[in-house]
């Protein structure tokens, strides 16, 4: 394991954007000999470490209060925050619903939908509540890194890290390192 | 004309007086980025995206519309213009739903690449703020209206290249969108469907129904052919993605069209749902049973060869190729001397002695005399022409027996009595233009060659290769039911050749050389599989007399094959001197 400390997790996102990470394949055995892995969702440990870590990694949409909160806590313990796949950088997938407003997503998802009995919408004060509209990352903290795709590809990851690792923060990606979707 | 120099980023560059920016620095190999600027539209400024520094100038200047001065000085990619234009994208991508991965037109998208251009890797301001509709109510099309950035350029597409000012804005500002008529749905307005809107939008606004989300757009292949469903010859762009046909596309350099395609052209030439003929069959018992080409070709001949010439007929469709239509000559002209022979058109009566005039003189004159003759029915990309020069200036005048889709434009609409009255005005104009059709009696054909010393003349042929039809004879006398071996080169026609072959007697011997199934195909006793205009290079006479290169897109369908290569294999059964179809077919080509 090397020294650089890499924390990654995730908002309103679905594991797309870990599981191309995971998709550097051997290439994720090169890049352990420069970091550690601290905190993941998908690792035993979840929250980035108090005392800090060098890259934090955000993937999906700020969608609730909850979203917030984690990206608050991953930007206070990172030194440069990295907001990985659309959804964390333009609110991607999850921003279509601001196309028919939380309140009408809620209802169809939750009462609506053809196949539920007696529904009910979720608002246990220990659940993020949903906002009105659902936000990239970078409306709520400050993002050093914009890395699009829908997923990323691997390759498109594995140039960021290697960037990063050299000491340097892209101001604009390449073209073959930038998709949309 | 003197040129002027102008220094583009330190760069010296000769510009010509007059020319915009935009057209000075394309003329110098330097790369200015442009949105709502389309080569074959008169340039607006609305985007703002081509903002250039012009030394001298308070504010940025767009590149696509500020003409060049001399010695002037000019930043097309300063941090400033920069700034600027990504001040302008980041405002864009902002107004409406520009999430790529559910859009078709993701990977082939002027404002996408202007967002990788300027690294625009996340939102400045907040987008999805407005939901539009989506219009899917046209047949062929649909508008989504979520992903139109107000280019304008569908509506001067309509304006100015079909002349059918269907399109406009309405509303202001956020609000605005673009709408047909007076607020109609697109599929209830006057909008004539043909599709030049969808090849100008640089989005994934106005997208082709059929082919949406079938391949992304890096992954299509385009090959250049020509329309062969009428006589204009259009320019059309085969688009293709791993053999299957995808769409058709406007083929901006094309000399009859430059661009243009009608509904038939551009959407109905696709949708033929007949069922295709794969193999050569033959009638045995009253079965049809497959058998090789050899066999058939063998039978062909051998059935051509044995029939008096007076009892032989040839039918053919006008959709042919110059080269099958020149065999079709030396075969049943030259060789076998049918005395039956008839085409499914027939050409416009011949003006020898008029100056035969180009579809392009139409917007060089200033009155056009249409007579016995319906394009926006037959011809459709000829009546956007006349209407294109109607909006500049130019009048038309009808001589009609009924009404027809231009009457509306025309200053004056006479009956065929008063034809002497149409001539007289055309007389009085300046560059008249007389188009005329196949339903020119030869009364009115006679009170046209009146003109023949002032006007231009252009013949608006129906069917497709008809002039090659007529050159070659083919079109002569018929009478199917004196026949004792019938020829049918039906192609891909339908209906027409049905009509006439139908007199066949039970007796007569029919061979069928066409594309598709039909009532006819069955009758047949020989069917002779062909392969679709899709699938067929060859090459064709218009209306005008031009030739045209068409180039097969696709390879044919199961056993069916080309045209010509049929009738050259034919020929050469028939122990045609191979010369003989050679000089038929270079006749056709001068
Ligand atoms: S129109 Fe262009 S920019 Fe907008 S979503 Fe489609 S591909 Fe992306
Ligand atoms: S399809 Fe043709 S007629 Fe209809 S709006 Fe588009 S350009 Fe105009
Ligand atoms: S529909 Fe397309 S061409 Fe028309 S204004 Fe919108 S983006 Fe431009
Ligand atoms: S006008 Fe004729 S040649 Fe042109 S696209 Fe239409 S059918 Fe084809």
């Amino acid at each position: 394991m090397g020294n650089v400390l890499i924390a990654t997790d995730w908002l309103a996102a679905c594991a797309g954007c870990h599981m191309s990470l995971l998709d550097l394949d051997e290439r994720l055995v090169e890049l352990l000999y420069h970091v550690t892995f601290t905190s993941s969702p998908v690792t035993d440990l979840k929250h980035p470490p108090e005392s800090g870590v060098t890259v934090g990694i955000l993937t999906g949409a700020i969608s609730n209060t909850h979203n917030i909160e984690v990206a608050r806590r991953m930007r206070s313990r990172c030194t440069y925050l990295v907001a990985v796949g659309d959804c964390a950088t333009f609110g991607g997938i999850v921003g279509a619903r601001n196309l028919v407003g939380t309140q009408a997503a809620l209802r169809r998802a939750y009462l609506e939908t053809e196949s539920t009995v007696d529904g009910q919408i979720p608002d246990s004060p220990e659940l993020g509540r949903p906002l009105d509209f659902v936000t990239g990352v970078g409306d709520v903290v400050k993002v050093d890194i914009f890395l699009p795709g829908c997923p990323p590809r691997p390759d498109d990851l594995h140039y960021v890290f290697a960037e990063v690792l050299s000491g340097r923060i892209p101001v604009m990606l390449p073209r073959e390192n930038f998709r949309y979707d | 004309m003197s040129t002027i120099t102008i220094t583009m980023n330190g760069q010296k560059v000769s510009a010509q007086p007059g020319q915009s920016i935009l057209r000075a620095a394309q003329a110098a190999g330097i790369d200015i980025p442009t949105l709502c600027h389309h080569p074959a539209l008169a340039p607006i400024g609305a985007c703002r995206v081509c903002l250039v520094e012009v030394a001298g100038q308070r504010t940025l200047q767009p590149a696509c519309t500020f003409p060049v001065a001399d010695r002037m000085e000019i930043q097309t990619e300063s941090p400033k213009v920069v700034r600027a234009r990504k001040f302008v994208l980041d405002l864009i991508f902002s107004e409406r739903n520009h999430f790529c991965m559910t859009c078709e037109m993701s990977g082939g998208c002027e404002l996408q690449d202007l967002g990788y251009r300027y690294g625009l890797d996340h939102w400045a301001y907040p987008t999805y703020t407005q939901r539009f509709p989506v219009d899917a109510s046209p047949p062929h099309h649909l508008l989504d209206h979520n992903r139109c950035v107000l280019c304008r350029r569908c509506l001067r597409a309509c304006a100015e290249l079909v002349a059918n000012h269907t399109l406009d804005l309405r509303q202001r500002g956020a609000n605005t969108m673009v709408t047909a008529d007076m607020d109609a749905p697109l599929g209830e307005s006057t909008c004539v469907n043909c599709g030049t809107c969808l090849n100008v939008c640089p989005t994934g606004a106005l997208v082709d129904k059929r082919s949406a989300f079938m391949a992304r757009p890096p992954d299509v292949e385009r090959v250049a052919t020509v329309c062969s469903q009428c006589s204009l010859g259009c320019g059309v762009n085969v688009v293709m993605h791993r053999g299957h046909v995808l769409r058709l596309e406007s083929l901006w350099d094309a000399p009859v069209s430059g661009g243009l395609l009608c509904r038939t052209g551009r959407f109905e030439a696709l949708a033929d749902g007949r069922p295709r003929l794969l193999e050569p069959v033959r009638k045995s018992k009253g079965e049809h049973v497959p058998i090789s080409w050899e066999a058939a070709l063998a039978a062909a001949s051998q059935r051509l060869g044995a029939t008096a010439p007076s009892r032989l007929g040839v039918f053919t469709t006008t959709r042919l190729t110059n080269e099958a239509m020149g065999l079709l000559h030396a075969i049943f002209v030259r060789h076998l001397k049918a005395a039956h022979r008839g085409a499914s058109h027939s050409a416009a009566p011949g003006m020898t002695a008029c100056r035969c005039g180009k579809l392009a003189d139409i917007a060089d004159s200033d009155l056009v005399l249409l007579a016995g003759s319906d394009p926006a029915q037959d011809q459709p990309v000829a009546s956007f022409l006349i209407k294109r020069a109607l909006d500049r200036g130019t009048r038309l005048v009808t001589v009609e027996s009924r009404p027809t889709e231009l009457t509306a434009f025309a200053e004056t609409a006479f009956p065929p009595q008063q034809i002497s009255k149409a001539v007289a005005l055309a007389r009085a104009a300046e560059k008249p233009v007389v188009i005329y059709g196949a339903d020119l009696t030869p009364t009115e054909a006679t009170a046209l060659r009146k003109l023949e010393a002032k006007a231009v003349f252009i013949p608006l042929h129906p069917g497709v290769n008809t002039l090659t039809a007529e050159t070659f004879e083919l079109n002569g006398k018929m009478d199917a039911a004196a026949c004792d071996t019938l020829f049918i080169a039906a192609g891909e026609e339908n209906g027409t050749i049905e009509a006439v072959t139908r007199k066949a007697g039970p007796k007569a011997f029919v061979i069928v050389q066409a594309s598709y199934g039909s009532a006819l195909a069955d009758r047949a006793d020989l069917v002779l599989p062909m392969a679709t205009w899709l699938e067929r290079s060859g090459t064709f006479t218009n209306t005008e007399g031009t030739v045209h290169r068409a180039h097969a897109a696709l390879t044919p369908s199961g056993q069916s094959r080309p045209d010509w290569d049929i009738l050259g294999r034919l020929a050469e059964r028939l122990g045609l001197d191979a010369t003989i179809a050679k000089d038929a077919i270079l006749t056709c080509r001068v």
